[in-house]
């Protein structure tokens, strides 16, 4: 009966990180932000949503937010009418899992730009899209299909003095996507600290 | 001691840095002494490597390290220590020798719990980086790696180094050195346990030139212990295979490659195979089969892959590197051809037409098994009575066919899930068994009269396979075919060996055959009149008949009980055995000839849900008994198997389940006898036993090693040599003399 079950939630998930494909429709989640309130992906039809994984603690997340580099996407993205969502699957107890309050520090602090402040400690969705990495990053058009899933930039380095030498792949791939171009860089390998589950 | 000295001065340097605080807000957890030397007003700005790349640091750094150098003896490493680990670049050799290699290496002592990364990290960490600041004499390369080891967080998997661990980097000395000279290099690492920590510290050894020299016996023991984990590059062919979902690796084996139930394997190369290890990875045939998924991040089909096979564990692991080809294709069939075209391979594909005919032949003779022969005969005896022979014929065979095509499209999309899952597996399942045993019994009761048919709510087999309509013919050949699908018998086994191995219409089209084999005794019936009128005419005989039929049922239902037993224990065979007195209760109570009504109704409510009851505590269990060892077998082992294999020691391999007849006859007029059992001794035979009667993925890899999704399966292991796989129906005679064949061979 175990094994049968543990067969079943194995192809179950397989089928989840088949979801997570470029070019195939972006899993749906609910998950509440950090003022309490329930956001869907479904509720963003029509808009281009980037999901953003976080973990403030995670040197690689230092490196791009204490540079502004982060606050700075967020801000272009949302300047632009695309939704910015950023999420921490940290687990209860794991390192850099937050609750509302210890977000919206976080936001008023680093200066977030971001539409919401997501908590999926269940690491439900987490699991749904295959988030690897902190940071990690997906874009999902306003069909609700996944046309971005990798790593921020080409240099994987936890040196903030990289940043300007690498290809900032999520800017790109949204301009291209706001003038109808075929993405140029749709998937990466991500870097940095492991989500943790 | 040259080290000591260096240490001790190097202490004293860091014996003013306790006030900094163990601050994890820094990106940079910069070493220690570079802070303190660096004296930079601000440390907690935001970017606080600003002090590693002052251009003063590095020439203030040396300049220190050199008058150290000159105060004391000479040196032969430099260090950083962190709380996570220590970091040495250390020499080989005490000496540089001009015009000629030699090695430095870069020494990570890890704190427990904690890892560095190998050259392609994983799914997340960032591989150890050096950058080299050389006198124009020396020239470094590469790092070269020693084969990496598979970390686990919660489903994240990394490929890296933990413990004692020394990365090899060979330089090359021109000729004209001639001064001692300074060896510089920046590390940059990631260190783990779950939260990461980047480090980065410039290192600096300093060594004299001479025209020999000696190693320094400090680290001979890591070098040497780096080089036996470096791995070996070798020419063997493999591929990867890649559809939507898999990258499908296959690696043609040597002969002498070493047989071990967990090689482990890693892409040089990033964004091509996923980094998690598959669930049925296998050896077999002379074929590592490694079913990745495919990498969520590949885009552009590179043409290779390298891949880094490791064979036991540090420090008696072997690794090797390979080259696959990377192909593109829709489907993942043809690895026994591919197999077959590859050196050492011993697969031998069979072509359709002879798959389709021993499917044919095999259902047919499924015909004979004894679960399935009342059922058979039951509707033989209906035939006789009807004129609608023919169409039921038809919708009998169409209820087999159904019902192989049914299942086998489960298992190919099981396979597909990636379990590991092998024929019969449906009476692997406890609920499966429980029910039918009730309905075993059930069918008994009816045949020895307790009560009749007819009633609309009686149990849903019985309604739909009993009585002569369409409906009853079409699900009695469903029914046929799920009974017999387990017991594998003669020429079956090859036939869905094959089918599970192909592309999934072909794998159908066989499974189709083999019902098409089942029903063919029962359409001949139907469709030879000659054949239908030598059954004897219909008459009071037949209940009497029908009667007698009820026992082989009995004895089907008694022989399922004790599967049941096997898989759950015996406390839960007594709760099926007492669902089915309450079984035969409610039946019992249906079949009284004057009833009153409500009665009636609860007391079968009763008995129906103690029968669920019983089904469902009994499902619930996990068997806490062991079969009995016998001082005669051993359980099987992938591990105990190649350990006999290399003492040199005969070995006789008997895959087997409870639920299989085939099997239990075998042992039981071949192998159990005192012939075969003396001639194993005399020849000191090893027989080795693998129950399959629960699912167990150890036993399904060997059973695929020989292309069968079955059981029985009989494997002869000489001293030294090939194997030799003996037939699925065996008597004493047969294996006393293939016992005698194998002590001949030198």
């Amino acid at each position: 009966m175990h094994k049968t079950l543990l067969a079943l939630s194995l192809a179950v998930l397989t089928t989840a990180s088949f979801a997570s494909t470029v070019g195939q429709p972006a899993p749906n989640f609910s998950l509440t932000d950090s003022n309490g309130k329930s956001h869907s992906l479904a509720d963003f039809k029509g808009k281009t949503v980037v999901l953003e994984w976080t973990n403030a603690e995670c040197p690689f997340v230092k490196k791009h937010y204490g540079a502004d580099n982060m606050q700075a996407q967020q801000g272009a993205a949302t300047a632009s009418d695309v939704v910015w969502l950023t999420i921490n699957s940290g687990a209860q107890g794991k390192q850099g899992q937050v609750d509302g309050a210890g977000a919206n520090q976080l936001i008023s602090k680093q200066g977030f730009k971001s539409s919401a402040y997501l908590l999926d400690a269940s690491g439900v969705t987490g699991r749904a899209y295959g988030a690897k990495t902190t940071p990690h990053l997906y874009i999902v058009d306003a069909a609700g299909v996944l046309r971005y899933n990798g790593a921020i930039d080409s240099i994987p380095s936890a040196d903030s003095a990289d940043i300007p030498k690498a290809t900032q792949y999520v800017p790109q791939a949204l301009a291209e996507l706001a003038a109808g171009k075929p993405i140029s860089v749709a998937s990466s390998q991500p870097y940095g600290c492991s989500v943790k589950y | 001691m040259a080290k000591g000295s260096f240490v001790n001065n190097l202490n004293f340097l860091l014996a003013g840095l306790g006030a900094l605080p163990r601050c994890e807000s820094l990106v940079w957890r910069a070493t220690p002494r570079s802070s303190r030397l660096a004296s930079h007003p601000n440390p907690t700005a935001k970017s606080p490597s600003y002090f590693l790349t002052s251009p003063n640091f590095t020439r203030i750094w040396f300049a220190t390290l050199l008058t150290m150098a000159f105060a004391g003896p000479l040196w032969s490493a430099a260090e950083v220590t962190t709380s996570e680990l220590k970091i040495s670049l250390v020499s080989e050799s005490q000496a540089l020798v001009p015009g000629g290699q030699q090695f430095l290496g870069l020494l990570i002592e890890h704190q427990p719990h904690w890892h560095t990364y190998w050259q392609n990290a994983g799914d997340s960490g960032i591989p150890t980086k050096l950058s080299w600041q050389l006198p124009a004499a020396v020239k470094a390369g590469e790092i070269q790696w020693p084969h990496p080891q598979r970390f686990d967080l919660s489903g994240i998997i990394n490929f890296g180094f933990d413990d004692r661990v020394l990365l090899l980097v060979p330089i090359d000395i021109a000729s004209d050195l001639s001064e001692r000279a300074t060896l510089a290099v920046r590390v940059d690492w990631l260190v783990c346990r779950e939260e990461c920590i980047p480090g980065r510290a410039d290192l600096a050894l300093e060594l004299p030139v001479a025209a020999q020299t000696s190693a320094d016996p400090l680290f001979v023991a890591d070098f040497a212990a780096t080089r036996a984990r470096l791995p070996q590059v070798v020419d063997w062919s493999a591929r990867v295979q890649l559809d939507a979902e898999q990258a499908r690796v296959e690696v043609a084996l040597p002969a002498d490659f070493p047989a071990n139930e967990k090689p482990e394997l890693y892409p040089l190369q990033i964004e091509v195979l996923s980094n998690a290890r598959p669930a049925d990875v296998s050896v077999g045939n002379g074929v590592l089969l490694w079913p990745a998924a495919r990498s969520e991040y590949l885009q552009t089909v590179p043409e290779h892959v390298d891949l880094v096979i490791v064979n036991g564990t540090p420090p008696n692991s072997r690794a090797y590197q390979v080259r696959a080809a990377v192909v593109n294709v829709g489907t993942v069939a043809g690895t026994a051809e591919w197999a077959t075209a590859t050196a050492g391979a011993r697969a031998e594909p069979m072509s359709l037409a002879a798959a389709l005919l021993f499917a044919l032949l095999g259902g047919a003779i499924l015909n004979l098994m004894p679960c399935v022969f009342p059922v058979l005969t039951l509707k033989a005896l209906a035939l006789r009575s009807d004129s609608a022979d023919l169409r039921h014929g038809l919708l009998y065979a169409l209820g087999c066919v159904l019902a192989f095509v049914a299942l086998a499209a489960v298992l190919l999309s099981l396979r597909a899930a990636g379990a590991v899952l092998g024929w019969g597996f449906q009476l692997q399942s406890p609920w499966l068994i429980g029910i039918l045993v009730y309905l075993f019994f059930a069918m008994g009761l009816s045949l020895s009269g307790v009560y009749s048919f007819g009633e609309r709510w009686m149990g849903i087999g019985q309604t739909l396979t009993e009585g002569e309509s369409d409906r009853a013919a079409f699900f009695t050949g469903v029914l046929a075919a799920v009974v017999a699908s387990p017991c594998t018998a003669p020429f079956m086994g090859a036939a869905m060996g094959y089918a599970l191995t192909q592309s999934a219409p072909l794998a159908l089209s066989v499974f189709a055959t083999l019902g098409l084999g089942l029903a063919l005794p029962f359409v001949l019936l139907c469709v030879i009149p000659g054949l239908a009128q030598r059954l004897p005419k219909p008459g009071v005989w037949m209940d009497r008949f029908k009667q007698v039929l009820a026992f082989p049922l009995y004895l089907s239902a008694v022989w399922l009980l004790w599967v049941y037993g096997e898989q759950q224990g015996p406390l839960a065979m007594a709760r099926l055995a007492g669902g089915a007195v309450f079984l035969a209760f409610a039946l019992w109570l249906l079949g009284l000839p004057a009833p009153l009504r409500w009665l009636r109704g609860v007391s079968i409510a009763v008995a129906l849900a103690a029968v669920v009851f019983a089904l469902q505590a009994g499902a619930q269990l996990q068997s806490t008994t062991q079969r009995s060892e016998s001082a005669n077998y051993e359980a099987y082992s992938a591990q105990r198997l190649a350990q006999l294999r290399q003492l040199g020691k005969p070995v006789l391999v008997n895959m087997t389940a409870a639920w299989c007849i085939t099997c239990l006859a075998n042992e039981r007029v071949a192998l159990s006898t005192d012939a075969v059992r003396s001639k194993m001794q005399e020849l000191g035979v090893t027989y080795v036993k693998g129950d399959w009667t629960r699912r167990d993925d150890a036993i399904t890899r060997y059973l695929a090693q020989f292309s069968r999704s079955g059981v029985p399966l009989y494997v002869l292991y000489p001293a030294r040599g090939e194997p030799r796989v003996l037939p699925q129906l065996l008597t004493a005679d047969l294996v006393v003399a293939e016992l005698d064949a194998l002590g001949r061979k030198p």
